[in-house]
C-alpha cells in the first residue's frame, strides 16, 4: 500500500465515525421525542397527511441503523450510499421549505417574542447536510476503513493470496 | 504487519475475472483468457478468480446482512414507537358532556365538580399543541365528561408573528371565546371546537402561505356544531381584543410558575407545577 492510499485508508476512520455518530444522535433524539418528530417531517409541508405519520414512525429507526453499520463498518458502501439518499432528501426539503418561508424548527419554545428566524438558519441547516454528504461521499468512493468489519472481511478473503496489491 | 485490505477492486488478477469463476484447476478452451503457461501461474490465477468470486459472494451477503439488519432494526422501532405515539384514548369518542365557562382570561371545561383540575397552554399556531391534541385529546375529553377532570384552557397568541395574516392566533382564541361565551353550556362543544382548530388538515402551518380568515373559523364553528348566532360574532371578530387579553394574562400566569424564558406550549400544569406530559400515561397517573 503507497503512503497516500494508507493516509486515505485512514482517514476512513473518523469519516465513517463521524457520519455514524451523526445519524445516531439524530436517530435517537427523533426516536426519544416522536411528536416532535411528527411535526418536524409535517412543517416541511412535502408529504401528503397520510405519509406524514408512517415516515415521522420509520425515519428514527433508519438513522439509527445507518448509524449502526457505520460504526460497525458493515456494508459501508451501501450504508454510505443510503446515507446520501436520505442526506439529499433533506437537503432538498429544507431549500423547498426556505423557499416558501416555512418555519422548520417549531417557534412553540421561543417564548414570548424571540426573534423569527431569518435566511441564516436554513443556510446553516443545508450547508451542514451539505458537509455530511461530503462525509457519504468519501465512503461511496473509498467504503474500506480501519476498525471495520468490511475491512476484516477483505483480510479474510485476501488472506493466503499472493500478489496481493497489499504489500504491509 | 497485517497486510491492509486495500480499497482497490479486490481481485488480483487483471483478466477479465469476477463472475463466470471456474473452480480452481479447471482448464477449458477459454475463450480469449491468455493461458499462463507455468501450472503454479495457472493455479495462482484460478485461485484468483476462486477468491474474487468467494468476495463478491462475501460482498452480497454482507449486503443481504446489511438490509436485513436495517430492516430489523426499523421494524423493531416501529413496534417500540406505536405504543409511545399512539393516540390514547378512543379515536372516535366524541365530546358530549362538558359545558364550559369563561373565568378569569381562561376557560374551564367541565361536567359537574371533578376531583382533579390541569391548566393547559397552548397556542392556536402551535403543531405541538396539534400533536399533543392528537394523542390526547380524546383521552382528556373523556375523562372530563366522565367527570374526573376540569381543564382549565389558556390559549396564548406569541406565535401570532408566524403566521401569514398576522394575528391567526388571537383571532382563532376570539372564536374559541365566542362559542365558550355564547354557547358555552351546549355539551361538548367548546371541547369539540377546540379540536377541530388543531386537526392536522385546518391547523396553519407555521410560517405558511395562508390561514383561517374569521370567516373560515366560524364556518368552522358551525360545522362541529355551534349555533348560527355564534357566526356573526366570530366574522365579526367581537372577542378578539378580549383574547388577545386573555392571552397576556395567560402568559404572565405562565411565566410566574416557569420563568420568562420557559414560555411555550403544550404546558400543562397541575397543582400550580409543570405535567411532564413525555410519558404517554401522564394523565391517567395524573386523574388516578
Amino acid at each position: 500500500m503507497t503512503r497516500l492510499s494508507a493516509v486515505l485508508y485512514w482517514v476512513g476512520l473518523p469519516v465513517r465515525l463521524g457520519l455514524a455518530a451523526v445519524w445516531l444522535t439524530s436517530g435517537i433524539a427523533k426516536a426519544l421525542d416522536p411528536a416532535q418528530t411528527v411535526v418536524a417531517v409535517r412543517a416541511y409541508r412535502l408529504l401528503g397527511e397520510s405519509l406524514v405519520r408512517p415516515v415521522a414512525a420509520i425515519l428514527p429507526w433508519l438513522e439509527i441503523a445507518l448509524g449502526v453499520l457505520l460504526v460497525l463498518g458493515l456494508a459501508t458502501r451501501l450504508a454510505a450510499a443510503l446515507s446520501a439518499l436520505v442526506l439529499l432528501a433533506f437537503i432538498v426539503g429544507v431549500i423547498s421549505a426556505a423557499a416558501r418561508g416555512l418555519l422548520i424548527d417549531c417557534g412553540c419554545f421561543g417564548g414570548g417574542g424571540t426573534v423569527a428566524p431569518g435566511e441564516t438558519q436554513y443556510t446553516v441547516e443545508i450547508l451542514r447536510d451539505i458537509g455530511f454528504l461530503l462525509l457519504a461521499g468519501w465512503l461511496i468512493w473509498r467504503p474500506v476503513t480501519p476498525l471495520s468489519v468490511d475491512a476484516l472481511v477483505a483480510a479474510r478473503s485476501a488472506g493466503g493470496q499472493d500478489g496481493d496489491a497489499d504489500q504491509a | 504487519m497485517a497486510k491492509r485490505p486495500s480499497n482497490k477492486a479486490r481481485p488480483v488478477s487483471t483478466s477479465k475475472s469476477g463472475a463466470g469463476v471456474r473452480s480452481g484447476g479447471a482448464r477449458q478452451g477459454g475463450g480469449q483468457r491468455a493461458q499462463p503457461q507455468s501450472k503454479g501461474a495457472r493455479q495462482s490465477v484460478a485461485q484468483a478468480r476462486r477468491t474474487s468470486a468467494n468476495s463478491n459472494r462475501t460482498q452480497l451477503i454482507i449486503g443481504g446482512i446489511a438490509i436485513v439488519a436495517i430492516v430489523a432494526i426499523v421494524v423493531i422501532g416501529l413496534v417500540i414507537n406505536k405504543e409511545q405515539n399512539a393516540q390514547q384514548g378512543d379515536p372516535n369518542y366524541l365530546a358530549k358532556a362538558s359545558t364550559a365557562t369563561v373565568v378569569d382570561h381562561s376557560i374551564v371545561i367541565a361536567n359537574g365538580d371533578p376531583a382533579t383540575s390541569i391548566d393547559v397552554y397552548e397556542d392556536a399556531l402551535c403543531p405541538i399543541c396539534g400533536e399533543f391534541e392528537y394523542q390526547y385529546g380524546k383521552q382528556i375529553a373523556e375523562m372530563v365528561d366522565n367527570g374526573d377532570l376540569e381543564v382549565r384552557l389558556h390559549m396564548l397568541d406569541f406565535l401570532n408573528k408566524h403566521s401569514s395574516s398576522g394575528d391567526y392566533s388571537t383571532r382563532a382564541a376570539g372564536a374559541l371565546l365566542a362559542v365558550a361565551i355564547e354557547a358555552g353550556d351546549e355539551p361538548g362543544l367548546v371541547i369539540k371546537f377546540h379540536s377541530a382548530l388543531f386537526d392536522p388538515d385546518t391547523q396553519p402551518a407555521e410560517g405558511g402561505d395562508s390561514d383561517l380568515s374569521n370567516e373560515q373559523l366560524a364556518d368552522l364553528a358551525i360545522s362541529v356544531g355551534a349555533p348560527k348566532s355564534v357566526k356573526t360574532s366570530i366574522v365579526d371578530g367581537k372577542y378578539v381584543q378580549q383574547a388577545a387579553a386573555n392571552a397576556e394574562d395567560g402568559v404572565a400566569s405562565l411565566a410566574a410558575v416557569v420563568g420568562g424564558d420557559n414560555v411555550g406550549t403544550p404546558t400543562v400544569l397541575h397543582d400550580g407545577a409543570p405535567v411532564d406530559i413525555r410519558p404517554t400515561d401522564w394523565l391517567p397517573q395524573l386523574v388516578g
